[in-house]
């Protein structure tokens, strides 16, 4: 991707004063949905519209598509109108509901779709084959989408927005009735789709959503834009430092605190056990037993279809949907500012940190026979039980 | 191409699983075959030809209209009140094209309905033939499953309006004291000439005889040695106790040796009656003089419009038929553009009472009609048998007239009565259907539809799935 990349590259989107007044019959504004909004996406971005419901993301996204006209201002995809037909053959776009046709099975529904993008018999048989693959509904293919949960709805939604290989991609609430590994999945392939240099544009009030895969942000409230910018300056406190070892012997952590309070006050030191976060905990169970289990409903989707794979991912080892292992040190700069992928404790040496800590100022040798310890020994014992239990219980 | 054949795809899709194909289909050979059974014919070939061509074939013109305004009307706006319009809008596809992929797909579903119940009705038509007493039957194979050409007198609308106006003219100068009447009245003096010399030009007193020449035009080539019907209808002034009236004919030049006096015949007034005339009696220039004498005592009127017309045979049935249906379907398929056109601005309900309620104007242009005639749509004084006018008819009047002048580009066409009397409907009849039902009237809704598609917002709408 990503948002260094492509502080320069090519506008796919261009925003400029949009306004959308919706109206009641008598032509009197009835509620202003939009308000004066102005962005740019670059080409290779994924650009989150995050805001609360009713905040005016699906109506901008719908105004980006055509299906509404604005009452002021100016659009611009791909540097045509919204309503250009001949542009809307490099957009996919998948709805905040899965408004698909109830009376087709997700094979003729991509086969519809397919033609609508004049694709040829071979290609729409092979990438439906490799889309329902991918969204998991491979076993599914003759069942009517209106038989589907919500959760497969979204997955066949997902694939009909990707039949074209789009280069921009236009998600409305993607997550919205997906189980985890769904969710984990839809943002892996929105990372991928990204690595291939294609355009998303994400909107969605779920910040988890926007946080793991967004480089660039417009926060709406009330139809106008709150907040702008990239995640990284959004989101970054210069002012904290956070450093994450695997468990250290008590003596080490006490010296390592030692030193930090010499700096720092008491209180702003904190020492606690990171915690892995629900979703990985979660796909992290589900994989065990996909092993032995099988399920009617959506299979978990096996591998990017190839298609939209194109060059970039050529290793077998990254068939791999989601490609969740290689994911962090593929997408540099923007996994790396965000907190919520560092899931897993990454490995430090304990004794270069033990070196660090007596490299730093000089160990003060006398202090360790010091009376003061002595004189307070009620808070020693206390501090001992806060360590014991924050280092799980070992003493 | 392909996108509009994959719209076109979708609506034959939405119509089999949702079984609508099978029920239309299933209501029509119900129509087709049931209506014989329930309704039983009268062992004549015109009351045969009554039950199972004309009642058979105006049901399924009446079950098709119906299925496909209610599915025009839905293919699209349920699209945009669902919200699936959403998604093939953001495709590369034009409006125009969703249009005339929904019209296409509603079109080529009909076609195909069609040809099913037609199908069945000529096969039962046949079959039920063969059950006819041999003297019936034979009227049938000559009179109804043939097809034949139509020749009328010439049309005299021309002179009648301008005798109209000549005596008119005349009773002006001979009574200057009319020289004061307003328009309206002028305008009702006028329309009363005009009946009585309307009324002249179709009337054959007592003991009278009146001559027909029709030109029978080019078919004059391939008719020679070709007995020709004769096909008449006329009304009396009064009842007589019989209920029937003698008709004496002449048929030929009466100057010629060859003109030949057809038997006395005993005819009721009100009714249309065919008889079989003799061959060769036209001249070389194709015209054909039909003479009748009038010996009852009271007077008989011949009406202008269908009183007197020869027919003539001119192709087989098989074909004629397929021409029938034919300029059904372009009914058909203008009834699907105006379903659309009216789905394309208006929600799924609202589009659907509309659609039906310009049916409904439809079916009363006769109502229309006849207020244009009467110049006004305020009832007539039954005391002075004067019209009252009103401001209203300022404004109806003309509006009437336009309305009737749209509606009979698609109401003039009468496949059905053709069909059940055994009359030709010739390849030009069926290019005008075609060019004013499908082209002129369809294409009007289609355009008015697209336009109103294409300019339509399609995301205000919340889905309702």
């Amino acid at each position: 991707m990503s948002a260094a990349q492509t502080s320069n590259g090519e506008v796919v989107v261009s925003v400029r004063g949009l306004t959308k007044v919706f109206k009641d019959f008598w032509n009197r504004p009835k509620a202003r949905a939009v308000d004066g909004v102005d962005f740019e996406v670059r080409k290779g971005e994924v650009f989150g519209l995050l805001g609360p419901n009713g905040s005016g993301k699906s109506t901008t996204v719908k105004l980006l598509l055509g299906l509404l006209n604005p009452t002021k201002g100016h659009i611009e995809v791909f540097g045509h109108s919204p309503r250009h037909v001949q542009t809307k053959s490099r957009i996919g776009y998948l709805p905040e509901e899965s408004y698909l046709y109830r009376y087709l099975n997700s094979r003729e529904t991509l086969d519809f779709f397919g033609n609508l993008f004049h694709l040829n018999k071979a290609d729409r048989d092979n990438r439906a084959e490799q889309l329902l693959e991918m969204v998991g509904l491979g076993k599914t293919q003759t069942r009517a989408v209106g038989e589907f949960s919500k959760g497969m709805q979204r997955r066949i939604g997902l694939a009909q927005a990707l039949i074209n290989d789009p280069d921009l991609v236009i998600l409305d609430e993607p997550t919205a009735g997906l189980d985890p590994i769904g969710c984990r999945e839809v943002k892996d392939l929105i990372i991928a789709l990204a690595r291939r240099g294609k355009t998303v544009i994400l909107s969605s009030h779920l910040l988890s959503d926007v946080e793991d895969v967004c480089d660039r942000v417009v926060i709406y409230y009330g139809g106008r834009i709150q907040a702008a910018g990239t995640l990284k300056d959004l989101l970054a406190t210069p002012d904290t430092l956070r450093i994450t070892t695997p468990v250290l012997p008590r003596e080490t952590l006490e010296r390592v605190l030692e030193i930090i309070r010499k700096d720092v006050l008491t209180g702003e030191v904190r020492v606690d056990n990171p915690t892995q976060n629900l979703e990985s905990y979660f796909l992290d169970v589900v994989n065990k037993a996909r092993a032995a289990n099988e399920t009617s409903g959506a299979q978990s989707g096996a591998r990017v279809a190839e298609y939209l794979r194109g060059g970039v991912e050529a290793r077998p080892a990254a068939d791999k949907v989601l490609e969740k292992l290689s994911l962090p040190q593929a997408a540099p700069p923007a996994v790396e500012t965000k907190p919520v992928a560092q899931t897993s404790t990454p490995k430090v040496d304990a004794k270069k940190l033990e070196v660090l800590t007596q490299a730093s100022p000089p160990t003060p040798q006398p202090a360790k026979q010091s009376p003061a310890p002595e004189t307070r020994p009620v808070d020693l014992s206390k501090a001992d039980e806060k360590l014991s239990s924050l280092l799980g219980g070992k003493k | 191409m392909q996108r509009i054949f994959a719209i076109a795809w979708l609506t034959w899709k939405a119509a089999l699983r949702f079984k609508l194909f099978l029920v239309i289909a299933v209501l029509l050979i119900l129509a087709v075959v049931g209506l014989p059974l329930v309704i039983e014919d009268d062992g004549t070939a015109q009351g045969f030809t009554q039950i199972i061509l004309t009642y058979t074939l105006s049901a399924i013109t009446a079950l098709l209209g119906l299925s496909t305004l209610w599915l025009s009307c839905g293919t699209l706006a349920r699209d945009i009140e669902e919200c699936q319009i959403q998604v093939v809008a953001t495709k590369p596809i034009a409006r125009w094209q969703i249009w005339l992929g929904k019209w296409l797909g509603i079109v080529s579903l009909n076609a195909v309905l069609l040809a099913l119940s037609g199908g069945c009705v000529y096969g039962l038509l046949q079959w039920r033939a063969t059950k006819l007493p041999a003297a019936e039957q034979t009227i049938l194979r000559q009179q109804i499953l043939v097809a034949r050409g139509s020749a009328r007198p010439p049309d005299n609308t021309a002179e009648i309006e301008a005798e109209t106006d000549r005596i008119l003219q005349g009773r002006l100068k001979q009574n200057p004291e009319m020289a004061g009447l307003t328009d309206a009245e002028r305008k009702e003096v006028r329309k009363m000439i005009r009946e009585g010399v309307k009324a002249d030009s179709q009337l054959v007193p007592p003991n009278y005889q009146r001559t027909w020449q029709i030109d029978l035009g080019f078919a004059k080539n391939y008719l020679h040695g070709k007995p020709l019907q004769l096909r008449v209808k006329f009304n009396s002034a009064q009842k007589n106790a019989a209920g029937t009236f003698v008709a004496l004919w002449e048929i030929g030049d009466p100057n010629s040796p060859d003109a030949r006096r057809l038997a006395p015949m005993s005819l009721a007034p009100d009714t249309f009656h065919e008889f079989e005339i003799p061959p060769d009696l036209f001249d070389a220039n194709g015209l054909l003089t039909i003479t009748f004498v009038n010996p009852n005592d009271t007077a008989l009127l011949f009406p202008l419009d269908d009183g007197m017309e020869v027919l003539y045979p001119e192709g087989g049935f098989a074909l004629n038929f397929a021409r029938g249906l034919a300029i059904i379907f372009c009914w058909m398929a203008l009834l699907a553009a105006l379903g659309l056109a009216a789905a394309s601005l208006l929600s799924f309900p609202v589009a659907a009472f509309f659609a039906l309620a310009m049916m409904l104007v439809v079916f009363s242009s006769g109502t229309l009609a006849e207020s244009v005639d009467s110049g006004t749509v305020a009832g007539g004084n039954a005391e002075t048998g004067v019209a009252g006018h009103s401001m209203a008819d300022v404004v109806l009047i003309p509006a009437f007239k336009g309305v009737l002048a749209v509606v009979s580009l698609a109401k003039n066409f009468s496949p059905i009565d053709a069909l059940s009397s055994g009359r030709s409907i010739p390849w030009s009849e069926l290019g005008l259907a075609f060019t004013q039902i499908v082209l002129l009237l369809g294409g009007f809704f289609a355009a008015a539809g697209i336009i109103f598609f294409s300019r339509r917002e399609l995301a205000t709408a919340q889905g309702t799935q």
